[in-house]
């Protein structure tokens, strides 16, 4: 080897020495700042860290009728939930989960994707868990790193009262939809949430409020101290009574039984709904997370329509009940003396016009006066005495008595119905294309364009049994009673109303006479309505108040496509209310 | 220069100063991984496997310590192109946690690189020791070069940046100590930091400035210096130019060839709770065993590449600053070693193998305090790991063997 001197410049060295002490002091100095100078920021951030807030759950409330009886109960099961971080390979853990609590692969990675979260939270993938298989789990606790499990509550129905409709349900919350929801209920993905009626009405009440336990863990997640001192404890959501009377409930739906329909009861003088029933109607455990594709789809594609809550966004023509709009405007513009008579022949033929318009009573109701006009609901007396109104006026009555809007009970998606004015059909049928005393022929029978739901109709005979001095329709006993915009008529016109609605089911040719008790000397007044439509035979009304111990009840019976409302709605209308005031609770209560 | 007293004394204190200096640092490492592990006295605790290392490397070092100084510069081209082999075989392997750094030896994971670090070293000081004469010449610089760049494009694509950029590290501090004109090496400096300027306009004028002002001083003709500063300053304006014809995949290869570990959530969620660690340590830490971020397992690969902040949590920057004393006595050791070395060739290797030591230590403290992003680089005598343990005893032995001279 050929030995070359060293000649190494002091200035290099100088050099090198000096971005030596010049790196290790800027690390040194970084050092300080970040252990002396911003010590405390860290100090205090290094002893959260170690401390996990598990979040507690409590019981959502429960839904009770109003005497008390569990319509909708809580009964506890177990989520499973992973973290992702924490989890050491998925596709085995996954796969070993999937054998134990029978669920796919497949399913496990979708609900994976669905409800994740973030790399540090934990993300719902299954839920309804028996004991056993959390106790399978718990047995092999160390080949699930980031698998935990958590108690949540699932809803369980009254097996004798399973209403779906008005009782709605709960849905798992999905990731996209979190950011949308109320922020100071702190939902999360994969949480429950009333999706439907009073679920989903009451959801502030009903839900729980969250608790906080303050853990000591490892990253593990593995719990090494359980800190006691500041812990927020969960409080079970407000349990929520319903005006709905279970039993009359129940016998209700019996007598709709295999037919599609609705029947609302109500307390006139509080607005309390005491039934409300919408059928056909399915049971409520569809939602308890084990129905399967084909169900659900079952479920859609059915004809007849089981989700639609029929009583409150079902939409159906009126039929004749809306004559009693035509009455008032007669009465109120003194058009027709009340006492006058039109003969009927079954027959009417508007003036300039050669189309004949019928009386459903072929043979016709011979002489007929405002009275009898009700009771028997003949058509030729409205076709003419309807010439006699404006149609601005007839759809502002309508309109007043809460048509086409809706009734505003506590229940979400109701529809608003459809009156049609001036508007509406220039709008569909061109400047010229109708004619305002053709369609008043049609609106005074209710039927043409006409839409309302049967909560309308409640809201309808509501006003008529009390005179326009009407309280909210309601199905949350505790709320307080707060009243419809006051109708405001002459007594004349409410006693000419009530007359003619006596003589529809107490006069011996009255429409409505099915509708007679037997057993009781309650008298009901009532308006039956044969709703013509394109779909088949039409839908059978009967609307219906009486008095007993000293309330007013209501009563709406819709039967769809289910033919005369005299001779199907009425005989239904009748067996409920005589159910109804024979119970022994309502013998009870008053 | 009261810096220039440490460098009094002879060579034979140096390196009594030295072997004490290690065991500081062994101390430390040892004191701190005993902490860490779960049960330190287990065969698989990273204290016990540490322990185990230590006694192997230690018989590497004494072995390496008295190899005959002729030898290795006599093979230095062959040792270089035995690593440089050693270096390509794991490409023809099964992968090991997705990269080819890594040979399977069945009981220990061997990382070639750690040695082709060294080779380089030893490659590039022969050459420049037998070229001294020639040193002035700019185009001595060509060959090192070459070589490192080499060595760093097959680390590379292992792939493993980290050590691609250690390889670099020694290249200008040994051009420096072998005597290369400063021009030379403003020249080797100026165009990355022209393309790093280039982004900001300001600092692009500032920049040309003081590129001009060197240009100024320099003892070159004034046609080359002219042509070479205006290259520059093209360099630099067509950078963004050029940046933004990229396609956005383009862009995307770049950066996260620049920056491999690219996870967001992850190295960023390492970065924060080293920070916490550290900066929850406070001046005289939580006490040993005793930091709860650390033994709580928030703090990620705590027995290597976070092995600082648990020393910072543990013992505060009272902890931190021994270490920092360590290293800087470490360094300047070396430094010293090779100022008085006699030998060219020795005093070069010796130099090399500094900078390769400073800048495991600067990576790897930069790393752990969040100035860098984590490139998973140890850092000498403290971390855990045999490949890297065993490399740092053979530039130990090296240098104490080349320091006999």
């Amino acid at each position: 080897m050929l030995k070359i001197e060293n000649k190494a410049d002091i200035f290099h060295y100088r050099a090198l020495l000096f971005i030596l002490c010049f790196s290790l002091f800027s690390l040194l100095g970084r050092y300080f700042y970040l252990q002396v100078i911003d010590f405390e920021r860290h100090f205090s951030k290094s002893q959260v860290n170690s401390v996990k807030a598990l979040t507690t759950y409590a019981p959502r409330g429960l839904i009770l009728d109003r005497h008390g009886e569990i319509l909708v109960d809580n009964y506890p099961t177990y989520i499973l939930t992973v973290t992702p971080h924490d989890l050491e390979d998925r596709d085995i853990e996954f796969e070993k989960l999937s054998s134990i609590i029978d669920i796919d692969i497949e399913e496990l990675n979708r609900r994976y994707k669905k409800y994740y979260r973030g790399r540090f939270l934990p993300t719902t993938i299954a839920k309804n868990l028996t004991f056993q298989q959390i106790s399978q789990i718990e047995e092999m606790r160390l080949e699930f790193p980031g698998v935990q499990y958590e108690r949540s509550d699932e809803r369980i129905y009254s097996p004798i009262l399973n209403d779906a409709h008005f009782l709605g349900y709960l849905r798992e919350v999905d990731r996209d939809a979190v950011p949308k929801l109320d922020k100071t209920l702190l939902y999360r993905a994969g949480e429950l949430i009333g999706w439907q009626g009073i679920e989903k009405e009451y959801e502030k009440e009903l839900r729980f409020s969250k608790g906080v336990d303050y853990i000591e863990v490892d990253t593990y997640g593995r719990e090494i101290f359980r800190l006691r001192d500041n812990n927020i404890p969960a409080f079970p959501g407000k349990d929520l009574s319903l005006t709905i009377d279970a039993n009359l409930q129940r016998f209700s739906r019996s007598i709709l039984e295999g037919k599609k329909g609705s029947v609302l009861v109500s307390n006139v003088d509080t607005g309390e709904i005491l039934s409300m029933v919408s059928s056909p109607s399915y049971d409520l455990s569809v939602y308890r997370g084990t129905t399967s594709e084909n169900e659900w789809n079952d479920l859609l594609k059915n004809k007849d329509n089981p989700l639609l809550n029929r009583s409150i966004a079902g939409l159906y023509p009126a039929g004749s009940k809306l004559k009693l709009i035509t009455v008032i405007d007669l009465i109120a513009n003194s058009l027709v003396d009340p006492s006058d008579s039109l003969m009927c022949t079954g027959v009417y033929i508007p003036p300039g016009s050669t189309n004949e318009f019928r009386c459903w009573q072929e043979e016709g109701h011979g002489l007929v006066d405002l009275n009898k006009a009700i009771a028997q609901s003949c058509n030729i007396y409205f076709y003419e005495t309807v010439q006699l109104i404006s149609l601005k006026d007839w759809t502002d009555t309508a309109k007043k008595f809460g048509f086409n809007e809706p009734t505003n009970v506590d229940l979400p998606n109701e529809k608003d119905g459809l009156i049609p004015d001036k508007d509406f059909y220039v709008k569909n049928y061109g400047r010229w294309g109708w004619s305002e005393r053709g369609v008043l022929l049609n609106l005074t029978l209710g039927q043409g364009d006409i839409l309302i739901t049967p909560i309308q109709a409640l809201r309808f005979i509501n006003h008529i049994a009390s005179r326009g001095v009407t309280p909210q329709l309601r199905l949350n006993l505790s709320k307080e009673i707060s009243y419809y915009e006051k109708i405001e008529y002459p007594e004349k016109i409410w006693d000419h109303i009530w007359d003619g609605m006596y003589d529809v089911v107490n006069a011996d040719l009255g429409s409505g006479w099915r509708a007679r008790l037997d057993s009781s000397d309650i008298k009901l007044f009532g308006k039956t309505s044969t709703a013509e439509n394109p779909h088949g035979e039409p839908h059978a009304w009967f609307i219906g108040f009486f008095d007993a111990q000293d309330t007013t009840y209501s009563i709406v019976v819709m039967v769809e496509n289910g033919g005369g409302g005299g001779a199907v709605a009425s005989p239904i209308a009748g067996d409920i209310v005589e159910y109804y005031i024979n119970s022994s609770k309502f013998l009870a209560e008053n | 220069m009261f810096l220039d007293q440490f460098a009094s004394g002879t060579t034979k204190d140096s390196v009594i100063r030295l072997f004490f200096i290690i065991a500081g640092l062994i101390f430390f490492s040892l004191v701190t991984l005993y902490s860490i592990s779960d049960d330190p006295l287990s065969f698989n605790s990273s204290f016990y496997r540490q322990c185990i290392f230590l006694i192997f490397s230690s018989i590497v070092f004494f072995v390496v310590k008295n190899i005959p100084i002729k030898i290795i510069h006599d093979n230095s081209t062959l040792i270089f192109i035995g690593t440089l082999i050693l270096c390509i075989i794991p490409f023809f392997l099964p992968r090991v946690e997705y990269t080819y750094r890594w040979i399977d030896l069945g009981f220990f994971y061997i990382q070639p690189s750690e040695y082709l670090k060294c080779a380089t070293v030893v490659v590039v000081a022969k050459y420049l020791s037998n070229h001294q004469l020639e040193v002035k010449d700019n185009s001595i610089i060509i060959i090192p070069c070459l070589l490192t760049l080499l060595s760093a494009s097959i680390v590379l694509n292992q792939p493993d940046l980290g050590t691609a950029v250690i390889i670099f590290a020694p290249l200008l501090p040994m051009l420096l100590w072998a005597g290369v004109s400063n021009f030379t090496i403003f020249l080797m400096i100026a165009p990355i930091i022209t393309i790093l300027a280039a982004s900001n306009i300001i600092f692009f004028t500032v920049w040309a400035f003081i590129m001009f002002c060197f240009f100024l001083t320099f003892q070159a003709s004034v046609v080359n210096k002219t042509i070479l500063y205006f290259a520059n300053i093209f360099t630099g304006l067509l950078t963004p130019f050029l940046w933004n014809n990229l396609a956005d995949y383009q862009k995307q290869r770049i950066l996260t060839f620049l920056n491999p570990d690219l996870d967001p959530m992850g190295s960023a969620y390492h970065i924060i709770q080293s920070i916490t660690a550290i900066g929850s340590g406070g001046l005289f830490g939580k006490g040993w065993g005793a930091g709860s971020q650390t033994q709580l397992k928030f703090l990620p690969v705590q027995e290597s590449d976070f092995i600082l902040s648990v020393i910072a949590e543990e013992f505060g920057f009272f902890g931190i600053s021994c270490v920092m004393l360590l290293c800087f006595l470490l360094i300047k050791t070396l430094l010293d070693i090779a100022f008085r070395s006699s030998d060219y060739f020795a005093s070069l290797v010796i130099v090399g193998l500094a900078s390769i030591l400073l800048s495991h230590i600067f990576i790897n403290s930069a790393m752990t305090i969040g100035l860098m992003p984590v490139k998973g680089l140890p850092i000498p005598f403290i971390s855990a790991g045999g490949s890297f343990l065993l490399s740092c005893f053979i530039m130990i032995g090296l240098v104490i063997n080349f320091s006999k001279n």
